[in-house]
């Protein structure tokens, strides 16, 4: 579809009309900016540009500006109605100019006009009405220009006779006409030469009272009976009372005074993002891979934490701060970091509920007896015994993955939300829509300095802000804070955390990530912010599915790439480890993963890092054997291990608790106590500590006890005895330590704020059927189709004629007779009386189903008022 | 090429030993970080704030540590942990303590705020005066020590440049003829001087006493040394006589028995913290002369009330010595703020490598338990459980067996139960020494055994410290104090000394098996094996059958 037919007509009437006009490219760019206009499609460019002109969708618009666009959109509200681009630039540059805003003001009113937030020629620029209202300043809503009201506004309420009194106490040629009067005033005021004169006869103190109204906020107090200074403003208009006690600097006064400033400073370029520390590229490199092993070990150490089972869900969901605590003990971390690491492996898909299923219990229950119900924990999902096999770079591959794509927000963890709740690791309300589109900018920010530079942070928050400026009473997060600048902060922490970066500069692997992931946002920095009405609605049936794959499915090929770059830069798995004579073990590397699983057993951690060291104690030895192990095994294991001849100490180690190990024998039926040596049971039987147990010799080598077995095992090893179970065979049983895993899992799905962004097939092939729409509802008109009221038959109208009917009915409050397809594509007629109309959708009482009910209103065939027959 | 360090995330390194650049490396790191353990093929280092700043005293800086790390290190070292050694070095020397010509001893601060910050301290409110300029406060000097002990608490140590009094002067110089100060002792000397005050470290037998010689040499002033226990004293002042140009009576011995005060005085640590209607009487010594030096022997033994008189001793030189700076009771911080960083440090290892101490042999006997034993151990009273073991009449049997072996050498029995020591005084007819034994007769045995008429002597922990037998080539412990790591090296200790023939050293530990007599050997020997000693484990049977 071209725009031939329309070219070079004169210029539009209205915002459908331009878009009319545009070309398809130009309507792709639109509709890419601003995808929630794509939702449903609407039928033709009319139903296009209502859409966009729909409150909440202008709203999330301004809210993607960057500062200087939005300053720019902010001055074309303060300026009268249309205005040329000369007057907007004046307002921008001052009367004095500037060749910076000069520059970036083409640009700004470009990004304006294709989102549809201005339109007109050139000299006829016209800001959309809803954003007008949004931006243009009023008593309840001080715009950030700090700028009141125009005159003709200040004075709409004054009486005509006050307002020649304004007329002729300025000097001016009295007139009976209030508006040709008001306009005069206008004029007066807008001209710079006789405007000065006017203010050269001012009293100081009146001069002084303007200056400090100046720059906003614009309204000031009074009295009852205002002093000499204030009448004389006063008597000039150059302030206008609002209500009894205030008054208001006529908007023109203001940019007199400003020097035509709409804003005290302007800022047209974004800030710079400064290289602020040079590494060699190889350092950052290899910190970030070093970084990234520490990121894969720590995910692997928390689940290992939580073999058998982690700790409990809150009621509320989440992870209490005890186990919080407990969690960032053991990965030896601050707990804003345990957190990190929590999330991420939630993120990743490694860890979940499990839902209070009830795993295999242990041989003898946990000492108190009796049905249980099980508790709700959190444990690791199947998937990550899958991950565990994967080479540690596609381990990593698949953490960064999931990192850059989460809208779980760690950092959240431990402060309040918005009703003052504590907001707990793994629980509910951590999602934060903009933290993905937040994270990809940071790191697109670093990745467009040299490499191997580092930025300063604050540098970087700075041009975030820039790119996308609160406005004013327009905070999202209901804390008040500047969520986006918390993101940005926590995304540089746990970029270096999780070794994207190395030294504060994005690594190879970093930029890698960056290159490609399916949420890749083509313009780079628009994210999404504030609610959406849509999500839930049958109409998104068709993104939701496709937004749940791009989240979930993990992408194996891209992460194998990833991975091929980390994996040279990771140290080599070692199969070795060196023995020393003070019973450690240092393993100088990462270990192949069967070495590393058997020694964990045998030997318990000392030190983490690049090295581990391992320390043999009784108790891991004993651990060893009771996972199964023999001393002969171990022994066997330590040689084919170490670089280094055992040392003896070690092997006596081995011998002595093996020697001792299985020694005493303990059985479940009857709970008893057998020894083939009978002193050894005399030796239990003579310690005090053994008067719990209750135990009674049965024969000189039994003895029976009133304890139950897991109870007496306890004991007898607290008095340093190696007893172990046996089974009513009179084997020995061996207890593995039992793996507790959930049910299958999915990760969660990043939860996006609004539809996701449309690829390019689709936004062509919402174009071209716009455009038919459009065709079709703007073709010469043939004689209007007399509704047909037939009973059974739906109604049948145009999708303007639709919109037009219910919107009426809105402010009629009539009840409409509509004609409706529903999802599975079933016709039915329904009465309704709409009350809102916004978005796509119309809200209303539905009288056949007798509740409030909302319809897309591309599912309304058609619409007849009732009552007619 | 991979380097020799590993650098892990909980502050220590791992040195290979192995490695090439190993030496290179352990030089690098050896001024700011703890060698902590040092078995056969890892050494392990630890970063500490004490160690940081002991370097930074030393003169390194926070770059030249970080490049040490990052230089050797085998794998990227974690940012963190750069920033975080960067962080900790810089806040010593942000304080400083001077002499201001005016006001005296003044505190001051090259960085307002941490003056603001340690100002605004309850603790150190009571110890400065009045405020000279916004950088600058007068500290009263009888709070030198106290203020330098509270600004370590509160992280940031001052440096003390405040300087020394000379002292009465007096003249000492080394008689050296025919031996020399070894190349390690010089060093250590001049460390000291070159530092003003402080700690060296030096293993037991290295000669620790000859430093403190050499560093009286070099303050010529009237020396105040404060030694363990009366032999200790006298062999320091038998020691000083001979190597140095002092004669018998310019050096005094207060302790106990005997009150002098001399040009050179030695105090034994008891008559200085005895205790009478709660004040120590003997407080006066300090005052008594006007001190160029104070030595301390044996620092990480130092009483708790010594600290507190050396809180007021900060004007004076002070020497600690020591064979290792580990103090059970965590006292480090005082040492170093209260006698000053460590000034030298070498490891065991390598002087012995050097052949100034004689290489040692470890061998722990494991003791088997009879039946009976065992059934009476099961019942003993939980605090009468190591006696029990420790005492065993099965050890007594081994012990016998390896005094045997070791027939004809110089061997010494040492043990913590004062019945068990008689009963094998008894069996080996061999002499006893023990708390009630007299000096007298302690000197007398001492001298016994060294001239070799009487090979074998039985003594308790009184023997523990400072005494010097240079023949003693077998040592037998049968009990200990527990687990005390420290007590084990100054066993070692004993039999370190270099042999005439230079033969090796034998150390053995005869321990009950399944006791905890065994827990205890294995706290206590994994001190030695950190040290690098390897020992070996034996059946007492092979010894019996024999």
């Amino acid at each position: 579809m071209t725009t031939e037919s329309t070219a070079g007509t004169a210029a539009p009437r209205t915002l459908a009309e331009e878009l009319r006009q545009r070309d398809d490219a130009s309507l792709a760019t639109l509709l890419r900016a601003r995808p929630d206009l794509l939702s449903p499609v609407p039928n033709d460019l009319t139903q296009l540009a209502t859409r966009a002109g729909t409150r909440a969708s202008v709203v999330r618009a301004l809210g993607r500006l960057d500062t200087f666009a939005l300053q720019a959109a902010e001055a074309l509200a303060v300026a009268p109605e249309p205005a040329s681009y000369e007057a907007l630039r004046a307002l921008l540059a001052g009367d004095d100019g500037d060749a910076a805003v000069d520059g970036a003001l083409p640009g700004a009113v470009a990004t304006l006009r294709a989102q549809a937030l201005v339109w007109g020629g050139d000299e006829r620029l016209r800001l959309v009405r809803t954003a007008r209202e949004l931006l243009a300043p009023s008593p309840q809503h001080p715009s950030p220009t700090g700028l009141g009201p125009a005159v003709a506004e200040a004075t709409s309420g004054m009486s005509p006779g006050r307002v020649q009194q304004l007329i002729e106490a300025a000097g001016l040629t009295s007139t009976h006409d209030a508006v040709s009067a008001v306009s005069a005033l206008t004029e007066l005021f807008t001209d710079r030469t006789r405007m000065s004169a006017l203010l050269d006869d001012a009293p100081v103190d009146a001069l002084d009272v303007l200056g400090r109204l100046t720059w906003g906020p614009p309204y000031g107090q009074v009295t009852a009976d205002p002093a000499a200074h204030l009448r004389w403003l006063l008597d000039r208009g150059l302030l206008v009372p609002t209500s009894p006690g205030t008054v208001v600097l006529p908007r023109e006064v203001a940019l007199h005074l400003r020097g035509g400033r709409a804003h005290r400073t302007t800022h047209p370029l974004p800030p710079e993002v400064p290289p602020a520390a040079e590494h060699r590229p190889r350092v950052v490199d290899a910190t970030a891979a070093g970084q990234a092993l520490a990121a894969v070990a720590t995910v692997e150490e928390l689940l290992k934490e939580w073999h058998e089972g982690g700790p409990a869900v809150l009621r509320a969901g989440g992870l209490s701060v005890r186990d919080l605590k407990r969690t960032a003990v053991a990965l030896d971390a601050p707990e804003p970091t345990a957190a990190f690491w929590v999330e991420l492996a939630y993120a990743a898909g490694l860890l979940a509920s499990d839902g209070g299923f009830e795993g295999a219990s242990s041989p003898y229950g946990e000492g108190d007896a009796g049905p249980r119900r099980a508790e709700e924990r959190y444990a690791a999902t199947p998937a990550y015994d899958d991950w565990l096999e994967l080479p540690a770079a596609e381990r990593w591959a698949r953490l960064a993955v999931a990192w850059l794509a989460a809208t779980r927000t760690p950092g959240l963890v431990g402060g309040r939300d918005g009703k003052d709740r504590v907001l707990s690791a793994l629980g509910p309300h951590l999602d934060r829509s903009g933290a993905p589109e937040v994270r990809r900018r940071v790191l697109d920010l670093l990745a467009g300095l040299p490499q191997g530079a580092a930025a300063d942070p604050e540098a970087v928050l700075a041009r975030l802000r820039w790119e996308r400026p609160l406005r004013v009473g327009a905070t999202s997060d209901p804390s008040g804070d500047d969520l986006r600048t918390r993101l940005a902060r926590w995304t540089l922490d746990e970029a270096e955390l999780l070794g994207v970066t190395g030294r504060g500069a994005l690594s190879a692997t970093g930029r890698a990530l960056l290159s490609d992931t399916p949420h890749r946002a083509r313009e780079g920095h628009r994210t999404h912010d504030g609610h959406t009405a849509l999500d839930g609605h049958s109409a998104l049936e068709g993104h939701s599915t496709r937004e749940g794959h791009t989240a979930r499915e993990g992408h194996p090929a891209f992460e194998r790439t990833l991975a091929a770059l980390l994996a040279p830069l990771l140290p080599e798995p070692l199969d070795h480890v060196l023995l020393q004579a003070d019973l450690t073990a240092v393993a100088p590397g990462p270990l192949e993963r069967p070495l590393a699983e058997t020694l964990g057993v045998l030997a318990d951690v000392e030190s983490k890092g690049g090295a581990t060291v391992y320390r043999f104690t009784p108790g891991s030895v004993r651990r060893a054997l009771d996972a199964g192990r023999t001393a002969t095994d171990l022994h066997t294991f330590l040689q084919t291990h170490s670089r280094t001849p055992v040392p003896q100490p070690l092997s006596y180690l081995i011998d002595d608790v093996a020697r001792r190990h299985g020694h005493l024998r303990i059985g479940a039926a009857s709970a008893y106590v057998r020894c083939d040596d009978d002193s050894v049971l005399g030796e239990i039987l003579a310690d005090k500590r053994a008067a719990a147990l209750r135990l009674r010799r049965l024969a000189p080598t039994v003895l029976a006890a009133q304890a139950d077995p897991a109870a007496l095992l306890d004991g007898l090893r607290s008095m340093g005895f190696a007893p172990s179970a046996e089974t009513p065979e009179g084997d020995v049983l061996i207890a593995p330590a039992h793996a507790h895993r959930t049910p299958p899992r999915t990760a969660p799905a990043p939860v996006p704020e609004g539809p996701p962004l449309p690829d390019d097939t689709l936004l062509g092939a919402a174009v071209r059927a716009i455009r038919a729409g459009d065709m079709a509802s703007t073709a010469p008109k043939r004689p209007a189709p007399t509704p047909t009221s037939a009973p059974g038959e739906l109604p049948r109208t145009t999708s303007a004629e639709t919109l037009a009917t219910m919107q009426a009915a809105v402010l009629t409050g009539d009840a409409l007779w509509i004609g409706y397809v529903n999802a599975e594509g079933t016709a039915s007629q329904r009465v309704i009386a709409p009350v809102r109309v916004e978005g796509g959708f119309v809200t209303a009482y539905d009288h056949t189903a007798d509740e409030v009910r909302t319809y897309p209103l591309h599912r309304v065939t058609g619409v007849a008022e009732l009552g007619e027959d | 090429m991979a380097g020799p360090l590993i650098v892990q995330s909980d502050k220590t390194l791992l040195l290979e030993v192995d490695h090439e650049l190993a030496d290179a490396c352990r030089r690098a790191i050896a001024p700011f970080a703890e060698l902590e353990r040092a078995p056969e093929h890892i050494h392990t280092y630890r970063l500490t704030p004490l160690g940081l700043w002991n370097a930074r005293a030393a003169g390194h800086d926070a770059e030249q540590v970080v490049d040490a790390l990052v230089e050797y290190s085998r794998y990227p070292v974690p940012h963190a942990l750069l920033v975080d050694i960067a962080e900790t070095i810089d806040r010593y020397g942000r304080l400083t303590l001077s002499k201001h010509p005016a006001h005296g001893l003044v505190l001051s601060s090259t960085d307002r705020p941490v003056l603001e910050e340690v100002l605004k301290s309850k603790r150190v409110t009571p110890l400065v005066g009045a405020r000279i300029d916004p950088d600058t406060v007068v500290v009263h000097p009888s709070e030198r020590g106290q203020i330098k002990q509270t600004l370590l608490k509160l992280g940031w140590p001052a440096e003390d440049l405040a300087g020394y009094v000379d002292g009465e002067a007096h003249t000492i110089d080394l008689a050296e003829d025919g031996w020399a100060l070894r190349p390690y002792q010089k060093q250590a000397v001049e460390n000291f001087w070159h530092g003003g005050s402080g700690v060296v470290v030096l293993p037991c037998g290295a000669g620790k006493t000859l430093v403190g010689a050499g560093a009286m040499a070099q303050a010529k002033a009237t020396t105040l040394i404060l030694v363990t226990n009366t032999v200790s004293a006298r062999q320091w002042k038998h020691e000083l006589v001979r190597r140095t140009s002092l004669t018998e009576d310019e050096i005094g011995e207060y302790s106990g028995t005997k009150k002098e005060i001399r040009p050179v005085t030695i105090a034994t640590y008891q008559v200085l913290t005895t205790k009478r209607k709660g004040v120590y009487p003997h407080l006066e010594l300090f005052d008594s002369r006007d001190w160029g030096l104070v030595v301390y022997d044996e620092v990480h033994l130092l009483p708790a009330p010594v600290f507190k008189f050396t809180a007021d001793l900060q004007a004076r030189r002070r020497l600690g010595l020591t064979a290792t700076l580990v103090r059970e009771d965590g006292r480090e911080s005082d040492v170093f703020s209260l006698i000053g960083p460590k000034r030298f440090d070498a490891p065991w290892k390598e002087i012995e490598a050097q052949g100034y101490i004689a290489p040692a042999d470890c061998v722990e006997v494991r003791v088997n338990l009879t039946e009976s034993e065992r059934l009476a151990y099961a019942t003993a009273e939980a605090e009468e459980k190591y006696r029990f073991c420790a005492t065993t009449a099965t050890k007594r049997k081994v012990t016998e067996a390896l005094v045997r072996k070791h027939q004809g050498e110089q061997t010494l029995v040492i043990g913590q139960y004062i019945d068990q020591l008689d009963e094998l005084g008894a069996h080996l007819d061999a002499p006893v020494i023990k708390g009630e034994t007299t000096n007298a007769v302690r000197e007398k045995l001492f001298d016994q055994f060294r001239e070799g008429e009487i090979s074998v002597l039985v003594v308790s922990k009184v023997a523990n410290f400072s005494i010097d037998l240079p023949e003693a080539t077998v040592a037998i412990q049968v009990s200990g104090t527990f687990g005390s790591r420290q007590e084990e090296a100054q066993r070692l200790g004993r039999v370190l000394r270099p042999k005439a023939d230079g033969h090796e050293a034998r150390f053995y530990s005869v321990v009950a098996r399944d006791t905890i007599d065994q827990d205890f050997a294995a706290h206590r020997q994994r001190f030695l094996a950190e040290q690098g000693y390897a020992y070996r484990i034996a059946d007492a049977d092979d010894f019996l059958a024999g």
